[in-house]
């Protein structure tokens, strides 16, 4: 069991790694196949970035470390961008509903408030959610007594985002779609 | 009484599937019965996409701190120019 290796700052260092490693090992494959295709550097760069998030997200519990996943998805990604169904690229191990996702200008609004005005909850829910770090290192680092507080307050916050979303929303109308 | 975090951890365990049967199903009754608490469960999964939304806004800021990195430093020279390369010969 590993102690204290969890923490968010930890977390941050370890990501740089991975993604150094994988923008070495995997980007000229990428940028290579893109740039065949008449593709710019920029275009590369997006798709690879996207393409990144989705491997970081889908591996995220799962032990893997496959740079031909993540070239299968800046493939996938591509194509898709490009609507160029002439190439065959397996898909079966892509999850289409993992793309990235371009919100309304009301949820980008929203979103904006929430970082303003609740960052401390909003880092402490991601923590939690998102970078799925334990608990217990997530109390220490926000300076929490024990587990016990850092729940009760993780459901604090969970409250105050929910309660600010839907008191925002009242308010700009083409969120709710 | 429930305490309201109690209740949205509830909530929480109720849409994230770690209620058993017997829990969610009375759960259910109470949405039916008590239409705040419905309103409150759907909130609550907008809280969780905003949520998911922010850590992936922050992972996509440090996965461009990365990317500047690496075409900036100059011990990353050679990959820049590998990359550089690929584009060059149109």
């Amino acid at each position: 069991m590993t102690t204290a290796m969890n923490n968010p700052d930890q977390l941050i260092a370890k990501r740089e790694e991975l993604f150094i490693r994988l923008y070495k090992k995997a980007f000229p494959t990428v940028a290579g196949y893109i740039s065949r295709r008449g593709g710019s550097f920029d275009e590369a760069k997006d798709v690879f970035q996207d393409a990144l998030v989705i491997y970081y997200e889908k591996t995220l519990n799962a032990d893997t470390n496959e740079t031909a996943y993540l070239i299968g998805i800046a493939k996938y990604l591509w194509l898709k961008r490009y609507r160029k169904n002439d190439q065959n690229i397996p898909l079966e191990n892509i999850d289409v509903s993992a793309d990235i996702d371009d919100k309304s200008p009301s949820a980008k609004r929203i979103m904006y408030f929430l970082e303003k005005a609740g960052s401390k909850c909003m880092e402490l829910l991601k923590g939690f959610y998102y970078d799925q770090l334990p608990l217990t290192d997530l109390a220490s680092a926000f300076g929490f007594s024990g587990v016990r507080s850092a729940t009760v307050q993780k459901y604090k916050c969970l409250e105050k985002v929910r309660e600010t979303i839907k008191q925002k929303a009242l308010q700009y109308e083409d969120f709710m779609e | 009484m429930k305490t309201s975090w109690n209740e949205t951890r509830q909530i929480d365990a109720y849409l994230s599937g770690s209620m058993d049967t017997g829990n969610a199903l009375l759960f259910e009754a109470n949405m039916i019965l008590e239409p705040a608490l419905q309103d409150k469960a759907l909130w609550q999964i907008k809280a969780h996409t905003a949520v998911q939304q922010y850590g992936r806004a922050q992972l996509k800021k440090e996965i461009e701190a990365v990317h500047q990195k690496l075409f900036t430093e100059p011990e990353h020279i050679s990959f820049r120019q590998k990359i550089r390369r690929l584009f060059s010969n149109l």
